[in-house]
Protein backbone atom coordinates (compact mmCIF):
# COMPACT_ATOMS: atom_id res chain seq x y z
CA UNK A 1 0.00 0.00 0.00
CA UNK A 2 2.78 2.49 1.01
CA UNK A 3 4.58 1.56 -2.35
CA UNK A 4 1.65 2.57 -4.19
CA UNK A 5 0.83 5.84 -2.57
CA UNK A 6 4.85 7.09 -3.76
CA UNK A 7 3.98 6.37 -7.28
CA UNK A 8 3.71 9.24 -9.50
CA UNK A 9 -0.23 10.44 -10.26
CA UNK A 10 1.06 9.94 -13.87
CA UNK A 11 2.06 6.20 -13.41
CA UNK A 12 -0.98 5.86 -11.91
CA UNK A 13 -2.93 6.88 -14.71
CA UNK A 14 -1.19 5.31 -16.82
CA UNK A 15 -1.64 1.95 -15.19
CA UNK A 16 -0.81 -0.92 -17.49
CA UNK A 17 -1.08 0.97 -20.55
CA UNK A 18 -3.10 0.83 -23.47
CA UNK A 19 -5.18 -2.29 -24.27
CA UNK A 20 -4.57 -1.15 -28.05
CA UNK A 21 -7.92 -3.14 -28.51
CA UNK A 22 -11.34 -2.93 -27.69
CA UNK A 23 -13.20 -1.68 -30.57
CA UNK A 24 -13.89 -5.04 -31.72
CA UNK A 25 -15.51 -6.07 -28.66
CA UNK A 26 -17.64 -2.72 -28.59
CA UNK A 27 -18.59 -3.26 -32.37
CA UNK A 28 -19.72 -6.71 -31.79
CA UNK A 29 -21.60 -5.91 -29.08
CA UNK A 30 -23.65 -3.29 -31.39
CA UNK A 31 -23.70 -5.83 -34.33
CA UNK A 32 -25.56 -8.71 -32.05
CA UNK A 33 -27.98 -5.98 -30.45
CA UNK A 34 -29.07 -5.04 -34.09
CA UNK A 35 -29.07 -8.61 -35.18
CA UNK A 36 -31.01 -9.70 -31.98
CA UNK A 37 -34.15 -7.15 -32.36
CA UNK A 38 -36.27 -8.31 -35.60
CA UNK A 39 -35.46 -11.64 -34.23
CA UNK A 40 -37.18 -11.13 -31.18
CA UNK A 41 -40.38 -8.54 -32.50
CA UNK A 42 -40.54 -11.96 -35.09
CA UNK A 43 -40.65 -14.62 -32.52
CA UNK A 44 -43.41 -12.61 -29.99
CA UNK A 45 -45.54 -12.08 -32.65
CA UNK A 46 -45.37 -15.87 -33.97
CA UNK A 47 -45.71 -17.13 -30.28
CA UNK A 48 -48.82 -14.30 -30.05
CA UNK A 49 -50.25 -15.47 -33.37
CA UNK A 50 -50.22 -19.43 -31.86
CA UNK A 51 -51.25 -18.37 -28.61
CA UNK A 52 -54.72 -20.60 -28.83
CA UNK A 53 -53.74 -23.20 -31.09
CA UNK A 54 -52.14 -25.56 -28.43
CA UNK A 55 -49.02 -27.64 -28.13
CA UNK A 56 -49.36 -29.65 -31.69
CA UNK A 57 -49.74 -26.75 -33.59
CA UNK A 58 -46.54 -24.66 -32.11
CA UNK A 59 -44.55 -28.06 -32.88
CA UNK A 60 -45.45 -27.98 -36.35
CA UNK A 61 -44.67 -24.43 -36.86
CA UNK A 62 -40.95 -25.18 -34.90
CA UNK A 63 -40.33 -27.90 -37.62
CA UNK A 64 -41.04 -26.07 -40.23
CA UNK A 65 -37.17 -24.69 -42.12
CA UNK A 66 -37.82 -21.53 -41.93
CA UNK A 67 -38.49 -21.10 -38.36
CA UNK A 68 -35.94 -23.96 -37.78
CA UNK A 69 -33.41 -21.92 -39.04
CA UNK A 70 -34.41 -18.12 -37.43
CA UNK A 71 -35.14 -19.64 -33.91
CA UNK A 72 -31.25 -21.12 -34.19
CA UNK A 73 -30.15 -17.23 -35.48
CA UNK A 74 -32.15 -16.05 -32.33
CA UNK A 75 -30.63 -18.07 -30.07
CA UNK A 76 -27.06 -17.86 -31.34
CA UNK A 77 -27.41 -13.75 -30.97
CA UNK A 78 -29.41 -13.84 -27.76
CA UNK A 79 -26.43 -15.35 -26.01
CA UNK A 80 -23.63 -13.74 -27.36
CA UNK A 81 -25.88 -10.16 -26.61
CA UNK A 82 -26.07 -11.33 -23.17
CA UNK A 83 -22.72 -12.31 -22.78
CA UNK A 84 -21.19 -9.07 -24.38
CA UNK A 85 -23.85 -7.37 -21.96
CA UNK A 86 -23.16 -9.09 -18.85
CA UNK A 87 -19.43 -9.18 -19.50
CA UNK A 88 -19.28 -5.03 -19.45
CA UNK A 89 -21.44 -5.27 -16.44
CA UNK A 90 -19.14 -7.42 -14.98
CA UNK A 91 -16.43 -5.37 -15.59
CA UNK A 92 -18.52 -2.12 -14.51
CA UNK A 93 -18.95 -3.13 -11.11
CA UNK A 94 -16.65 -5.99 -9.88
CA UNK A 95 -13.34 -5.12 -9.09
CA UNK A 96 -11.78 -7.94 -7.06
CA UNK A 97 -9.58 -11.03 -7.98
CA UNK A 98 -12.88 -12.76 -8.59
CA UNK A 99 -13.66 -10.59 -11.94
CA UNK A 100 -11.69 -12.72 -14.56
CA UNK A 101 -13.41 -15.79 -12.96
CA UNK A 102 -16.51 -14.26 -12.67
CA UNK A 103 -15.93 -13.24 -16.17
CA UNK A 104 -15.27 -16.92 -17.50
CA UNK A 105 -17.79 -18.77 -15.53
CA UNK A 106 -20.37 -16.10 -17.19
CA UNK A 107 -18.89 -17.04 -20.94
CA UNK A 108 -19.06 -20.74 -20.23
CA UNK A 109 -22.52 -20.43 -18.65
CA UNK A 110 -23.98 -18.52 -21.68
CA UNK A 111 -22.35 -21.19 -23.96
CA UNK A 112 -23.99 -24.12 -21.87
CA UNK A 113 -27.14 -22.25 -22.21
CA UNK A 114 -26.68 -21.61 -25.74
CA UNK A 115 -26.13 -25.13 -26.77
CA UNK A 116 -29.15 -26.45 -24.58
CA UNK A 117 -31.53 -24.05 -26.74
CA UNK A 118 -29.80 -25.35 -29.75
CA UNK A 119 -30.02 -29.06 -29.20
CA UNK A 120 -33.59 -28.57 -28.11
CA UNK A 121 -35.14 -26.54 -31.07
CA UNK A 122 -32.84 -29.11 -33.26
CA UNK A 123 -34.26 -32.40 -31.08
CA UNK A 124 -37.75 -30.98 -32.33
CA UNK A 125 -36.72 -30.14 -36.35
CA UNK A 126 -35.46 -33.81 -36.59
CA UNK A 127 -37.47 -35.86 -34.23
CA UNK A 128 -40.13 -38.10 -35.63
CA UNK B 1 -34.60 12.10 -25.51
CA UNK B 2 -30.98 12.70 -26.59
CA UNK B 3 -29.35 15.41 -24.79
CA UNK B 4 -27.34 17.80 -27.10
CA UNK B 5 -26.60 20.41 -24.64
CA UNK B 6 -26.84 21.23 -21.07
CA UNK B 7 -28.74 24.29 -22.02
CA UNK B 8 -31.70 21.75 -23.40
CA UNK B 9 -32.22 20.07 -20.14
CA UNK B 10 -35.73 20.69 -18.64
CA UNK B 11 -35.88 22.78 -15.78
CA UNK B 12 -38.18 20.54 -13.49
CA UNK B 13 -36.42 17.36 -12.54
CA UNK B 14 -38.81 14.78 -10.66
CA UNK B 15 -36.46 13.09 -8.91
CA UNK B 16 -33.71 15.18 -7.29
CA UNK B 17 -31.63 12.08 -6.09
CA UNK B 18 -32.18 8.73 -6.17
CA UNK B 19 -34.35 7.64 -3.14
CA UNK B 20 -31.67 6.05 -0.95
CA UNK B 21 -31.42 7.37 2.58
CA UNK B 22 -28.38 9.85 2.08
CA UNK B 23 -25.86 8.17 4.50
CA UNK B 24 -26.88 4.49 3.37
CA UNK B 25 -23.76 1.94 3.08
CA UNK B 26 -21.75 4.86 3.81
CA UNK B 27 -18.46 4.40 6.45
CA UNK B 28 -19.11 5.44 9.24
CA UNK B 29 -16.08 8.44 9.33
CA UNK B 30 -17.78 9.20 6.05
CA UNK B 31 -20.99 10.28 7.02
CA UNK B 32 -22.74 13.24 6.86
CA UNK B 33 -23.71 14.80 10.08
CA UNK B 34 -25.76 18.42 10.73
CA UNK B 35 -23.56 21.50 11.46
CA UNK B 36 -24.19 24.82 12.64
CA UNK B 37 -26.43 26.96 11.71
CA UNK B 38 -25.84 30.61 10.87
CA UNK B 39 -28.41 33.05 11.55
CA UNK B 40 -29.22 36.05 9.01
CA UNK B 41 -27.50 39.23 10.33
CA UNK B 42 -29.97 41.89 11.83
CA UNK B 43 -32.24 43.79 9.37
CA UNK B 44 -32.06 41.57 6.28
CA UNK B 45 -35.03 41.03 4.45
CA UNK B 46 -34.72 38.84 1.72
CA UNK B 47 -33.10 35.90 3.12
CA UNK B 48 -32.66 32.62 1.39
CA UNK B 49 -31.43 29.45 2.89
CA UNK B 50 -28.24 27.70 1.81
CA UNK B 51 -27.02 24.04 3.34
CA UNK B 52 -23.07 23.88 2.51
CA UNK B 53 -20.91 20.98 2.84
CA UNK B 54 -18.02 21.47 5.02
CA UNK B 55 -15.34 18.59 5.80
CA UNK B 56 -11.83 19.22 7.24
CA UNK B 57 -10.11 16.01 6.98
CA UNK B 58 -7.36 17.16 9.29
CA UNK B 59 -10.01 17.66 11.84
CA UNK B 60 -10.50 13.63 12.07
CA UNK B 61 -14.40 15.12 12.22
CA UNK B 62 -16.95 13.81 9.90
CA UNK B 63 -18.47 15.69 7.12
CA UNK B 64 -20.92 18.02 8.33
CA UNK B 65 -23.67 20.40 6.46
CA UNK B 66 -23.72 24.07 7.96
CA UNK B 67 -27.02 26.13 7.32
CA UNK B 68 -26.49 29.50 6.07
CA UNK B 69 -29.06 32.19 6.19
CA UNK B 70 -27.81 34.31 3.36
CA UNK B 71 -29.30 38.11 2.66
CA UNK B 72 -30.00 38.62 -0.73
CA UNK B 73 -29.67 42.51 -0.70
CA UNK B 74 -26.03 42.29 0.36
CA UNK B 75 -24.88 39.84 -2.21
CA UNK B 76 -24.58 39.79 -6.05
CA UNK B 77 -26.95 37.26 -7.57
CA UNK B 78 -24.62 33.96 -8.33
CA UNK B 79 -24.04 31.33 -6.12
CA UNK B 80 -20.50 32.32 -6.02
CA UNK B 81 -21.39 35.62 -4.78
CA UNK B 82 -23.24 34.02 -1.85
CA UNK B 83 -19.79 32.12 -1.10
CA UNK B 84 -17.91 35.01 -1.26
CA UNK B 85 -20.42 36.45 1.16
CA UNK B 86 -20.45 34.16 3.83
CA UNK B 87 -16.69 34.05 3.57
CA UNK B 88 -16.14 37.57 4.03
CA UNK B 89 -18.59 38.38 6.78
CA UNK B 90 -20.15 34.95 8.25
CA UNK B 91 -17.57 32.61 7.99
CA UNK B 92 -13.96 32.97 7.18
CA UNK B 93 -13.49 29.48 7.55
CA UNK B 94 -15.70 28.29 5.02
CA UNK B 95 -13.17 26.90 1.58
CA UNK B 96 -13.45 26.86 -1.93
CA UNK B 97 -12.18 27.79 -5.32
CA UNK B 98 -12.44 30.76 -7.44
CA UNK B 99 -10.73 33.09 -9.93
CA UNK B 100 -12.35 34.58 -12.71
CA UNK B 101 -15.83 34.69 -11.65
CA UNK B 102 -16.89 34.86 -15.28
CA UNK B 103 -17.14 31.10 -16.17
CA UNK B 104 -13.34 31.35 -17.90
CA UNK B 105 -10.91 29.14 -15.71
CA UNK B 106 -12.87 26.61 -14.22
CA UNK B 107 -12.10 26.61 -10.82
CA UNK B 108 -15.34 27.07 -8.94
CA UNK B 109 -16.70 24.32 -10.03
CA UNK B 110 -19.17 22.02 -7.58
CA UNK B 111 -22.15 20.24 -6.58
CA UNK B 112 -25.57 23.01 -7.01
CA UNK B 113 -28.88 21.70 -6.03
CA UNK B 114 -27.58 18.21 -7.27
CA UNK B 115 -26.38 19.46 -10.58
CA UNK B 116 -22.38 20.10 -10.97
CA UNK B 117 -22.02 23.51 -12.63
CA UNK B 118 -19.84 26.85 -12.23
CA UNK B 119 -21.09 28.72 -9.01
CA UNK B 120 -20.06 32.33 -10.72
CA UNK B 121 -22.66 31.16 -13.78
CA UNK B 122 -25.55 29.69 -11.45
CA UNK B 123 -28.07 32.40 -10.70
CA UNK B 124 -28.96 32.14 -7.16
CA UNK B 125 -32.85 32.80 -8.46
CA UNK B 126 -32.75 29.71 -10.20
CA UNK B 127 -32.34 27.28 -6.80
CA UNK B 128 -34.64 25.48 -4.53
CA UNK B 129 -35.10 26.86 -1.26
CA UNK B 130 -33.06 25.52 0.79
CA UNK B 131 -29.47 25.48 -1.76
CA UNK B 132 -27.26 22.81 -1.37
CA UNK B 133 -23.86 22.94 -2.39
CA UNK B 134 -21.34 19.90 -2.41
CA UNK B 135 -18.29 19.54 -3.76
CA UNK B 136 -17.70 17.67 -6.92
CA UNK B 137 -18.51 13.92 -6.28
CA UNK B 138 -16.21 11.49 -6.24
CA UNK B 139 -12.95 12.92 -5.68
CA UNK B 140 -10.83 13.26 -2.30
CA UNK B 141 -12.30 16.44 -0.30
CA UNK B 142 -9.27 18.71 0.32
CA UNK B 143 -11.39 20.90 2.36
CA UNK B 144 -14.69 21.49 2.13
CA UNK B 145 -15.76 22.58 -1.60
CA UNK B 146 -12.22 22.15 -2.64
CA UNK B 147 -11.89 18.41 -4.60
CA UNK B 148 -8.04 17.18 -5.17
CA UNK B 149 -7.93 16.93 -8.86
CA UNK B 150 -4.55 15.65 -9.16
CA UNK B 151 -5.96 12.19 -10.83
CA UNK B 152 -7.83 14.09 -13.32
CA UNK B 153 -4.72 16.37 -14.43
CA UNK B 154 -2.58 13.32 -14.49
CA UNK B 155 -5.10 11.73 -17.00
CA UNK B 156 -5.43 14.86 -18.84
CA UNK B 157 -1.35 14.36 -18.81
CA UNK B 158 -1.52 10.98 -20.45
CA UNK B 159 -3.30 11.79 -23.16
CA UNK B 160 -0.50 14.27 -24.54
CA UNK B 161 -2.57 17.37 -24.87
CA UNK B 162 -0.52 19.04 -27.31
CA UNK B 163 0.62 19.75 -30.52
CA UNK B 164 3.15 16.51 -31.61
CA UNK B 165 4.07 17.13 -35.26
CA UNK B 166 6.72 15.12 -37.39
CA UNK B 167 7.19 17.80 -40.24
CA UNK B 168 10.22 20.12 -40.07
CA UNK B 169 9.63 23.08 -37.96
CA UNK B 170 8.26 25.51 -40.52
CA UNK B 171 9.00 29.07 -40.15
CA UNK B 172 5.91 30.61 -39.93
CA UNK B 173 3.09 29.91 -38.33
CA UNK B 174 1.57 26.21 -38.97
CA UNK B 175 -1.40 27.02 -41.74
CA UNK B 176 -5.02 25.73 -40.91
CA UNK B 177 -8.14 26.75 -42.89
CA UNK B 178 -11.22 28.16 -41.69
CA UNK B 179 -12.90 24.77 -42.46
CA UNK B 180 -10.16 22.73 -40.65
CA UNK B 181 -10.46 24.67 -37.67
CA UNK B 182 -14.44 25.21 -37.52
CA UNK B 183 -13.63 21.26 -36.85
CA UNK B 184 -12.43 22.76 -33.44
CA UNK B 185 -15.72 24.13 -32.50
CA UNK B 186 -17.11 23.06 -29.37
CA UNK B 187 -14.04 21.06 -28.60
CA UNK B 188 -11.88 23.94 -27.70
CA UNK B 189 -13.77 25.84 -25.81
CA UNK B 190 -13.48 23.34 -22.53
CA UNK B 191 -12.38 25.00 -19.78
CA UNK B 192 -11.41 21.69 -17.55
CA UNK B 193 -13.63 22.01 -14.79
CA UNK B 194 -14.24 18.60 -14.39
CA UNK B 195 -18.05 18.92 -14.12
CA UNK B 196 -18.54 16.18 -16.15
CA UNK B 197 -15.94 14.17 -15.06
CA UNK B 198 -17.26 13.68 -11.89
CA UNK B 199 -20.98 13.00 -12.80
CA UNK B 200 -20.19 9.86 -15.40
CA UNK B 201 -21.07 6.90 -13.49
CA UNK B 202 -18.25 5.00 -15.85
CA UNK B 203 -15.57 7.10 -14.17
CA UNK B 204 -17.57 6.89 -10.40
CA UNK B 205 -16.63 3.05 -11.24
CA UNK B 206 -13.90 3.11 -12.88
CA UNK B 207 -11.98 6.06 -12.81
CA UNK B 208 -8.38 4.79 -12.10
CA UNK B 209 -8.47 3.47 -16.24
CA UNK B 210 -11.38 5.25 -17.90
CA UNK B 211 -10.42 8.45 -18.50
CA UNK B 212 -13.79 10.74 -17.89
CA UNK B 213 -15.71 12.92 -20.78
CA UNK B 214 -13.58 16.09 -20.26
CA UNK B 215 -10.04 14.29 -20.71
CA UNK B 216 -11.58 12.25 -23.93
CA UNK B 217 -12.85 15.58 -25.18
CA UNK B 218 -9.55 16.82 -24.99
CA UNK B 219 -7.87 13.78 -26.81
CA UNK B 220 -10.62 14.40 -29.27
CA UNK B 221 -9.66 17.64 -30.04
CA UNK B 222 -6.45 16.93 -30.71
CA UNK B 223 -7.04 13.84 -33.11
CA UNK B 224 -9.53 16.58 -35.23
CA UNK B 225 -6.96 19.43 -35.01
CA UNK B 226 -5.42 19.34 -38.96
CA UNK B 227 -2.17 20.62 -37.98
CA UNK B 228 -1.51 17.37 -35.53
CA UNK B 229 0.73 14.41 -37.20
CA UNK B 230 0.27 11.90 -34.02
CA UNK B 231 -3.09 10.90 -34.82
CA UNK B 232 -2.91 7.30 -35.35
CA UNK B 233 -0.64 6.94 -31.84
CA UNK B 234 -3.19 8.67 -30.55
CA UNK B 235 -5.65 6.65 -31.61
CA UNK B 236 -3.38 3.53 -30.14
CA UNK B 237 -3.26 5.04 -26.62
CA UNK B 238 -7.35 5.57 -26.85
CA UNK B 239 -8.32 2.20 -28.04
CA UNK B 240 -8.67 0.36 -24.56
CA UNK B 241 -11.85 -1.33 -23.34
CA UNK B 242 -11.31 0.82 -20.37
CA UNK B 243 -10.07 4.15 -21.10
CA UNK B 244 -12.47 4.94 -24.01
CA UNK B 245 -14.99 2.03 -24.21
CA UNK B 246 -15.94 2.30 -20.94
CA UNK B 247 -18.03 4.91 -21.98
CA UNK B 248 -21.74 3.48 -22.26
CA UNK B 249 -23.35 6.43 -23.79
CA UNK B 250 -25.37 8.10 -20.39
CA UNK B 251 -24.90 11.40 -21.01
CA UNK B 252 -24.45 12.76 -17.92
CA UNK B 253 -21.43 14.37 -19.12
CA UNK B 254 -23.80 16.41 -21.87
CA UNK B 255 -26.49 17.34 -19.64
CA UNK B 256 -23.89 18.97 -16.95
CA UNK B 257 -21.33 20.70 -19.13
CA UNK B 258 -21.49 24.71 -18.20
CA UNK B 259 -20.07 25.39 -21.71
CA UNK B 260 -22.61 23.49 -23.03
CA UNK B 261 -20.16 21.27 -24.95
CA UNK B 262 -21.76 17.73 -26.65
CA UNK B 263 -19.08 15.24 -24.99
CA UNK B 264 -21.36 12.48 -26.01
CA UNK B 265 -20.85 13.04 -29.49
CA UNK B 266 -17.50 13.83 -29.29
CA UNK B 267 -16.68 10.35 -27.34
CA UNK B 268 -18.94 8.60 -29.74
CA UNK B 269 -17.13 10.04 -32.83
CA UNK B 270 -13.56 8.58 -31.43
CA UNK B 271 -15.30 5.54 -30.54
CA UNK B 272 -15.99 5.12 -34.36
CA UNK B 273 -12.32 5.77 -35.58
CA UNK B 274 -10.71 2.77 -34.81
CA UNK B 275 -13.39 0.99 -37.20
CA UNK B 276 -12.40 3.78 -39.79
CA UNK B 277 -8.97 2.49 -39.45
CA UNK B 278 -9.17 -1.08 -40.12
CA UNK B 279 -11.93 -1.39 -42.69
S1 LIG C 1 -16.33 19.45 -21.15
FE1 LIG C 1 -17.57 21.02 -20.12
S2 LIG C 1 -17.99 20.13 -18.08
FE2 LIG C 1 -16.32 18.97 -18.96
S3 LIG C 1 -14.47 19.92 -18.17
FE3 LIG C 1 -14.91 20.85 -20.18
S4 LIG C 1 -16.12 22.66 -19.76
FE4 LIG C 1 -16.14 21.40 -17.91
S1 LIG D 1 -21.65 9.64 -22.07
FE1 LIG D 1 -19.81 8.51 -21.47
S2 LIG D 1 -18.44 10.01 -20.66
FE2 LIG D 1 -20.48 10.96 -20.69
S3 LIG D 1 -21.35 10.57 -18.66
FE3 LIG D 1 -21.90 8.92 -19.96
S4 LIG D 1 -20.38 7.30 -19.67
FE4 LIG D 1 -19.56 9.24 -18.90
S1 LIG E 1 -14.53 31.40 -10.92
FE1 LIG E 1 -13.67 30.92 -12.89
S2 LIG E 1 -15.17 29.56 -13.66
FE2 LIG E 1 -16.11 30.23 -11.84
Amino acid sequence: MSNARMRSPLGRALGLGSAKDGVEAWWRERVWAVALAPLTVWLTVSILMRADKGYAAVVAWLKMPVTTTLMTLLLVALFHHIAFGLQVVIEDYVHSRIKIPVLVGMRLGCLALGVAGLVAILKIALGA
Amino acid sequence: MIIRSSDEVPRTTVLKRFPVPRNFGVDAASRINRGRTWPAPRGATRIKRFDVYRYDPESGQNPRIDTYQVDLDDCGPMVLDVLIWIKNTVDPSLTFRRSCREGVCGSCAMNIDGTNWLACTKFNADLATPATIYPLANMRIIKDLVPDLTHLFAQHRLVEPWLRSKSPEPERERLQSPQERAQLDGLYECILCFCCTSGCPSHWWNGDRFLGPAVLLQATRWLVDSRDEATGERLDDLEDPFRLYRCHTILNCTRTCPKGLNRGKAIADVKKMPIERRS
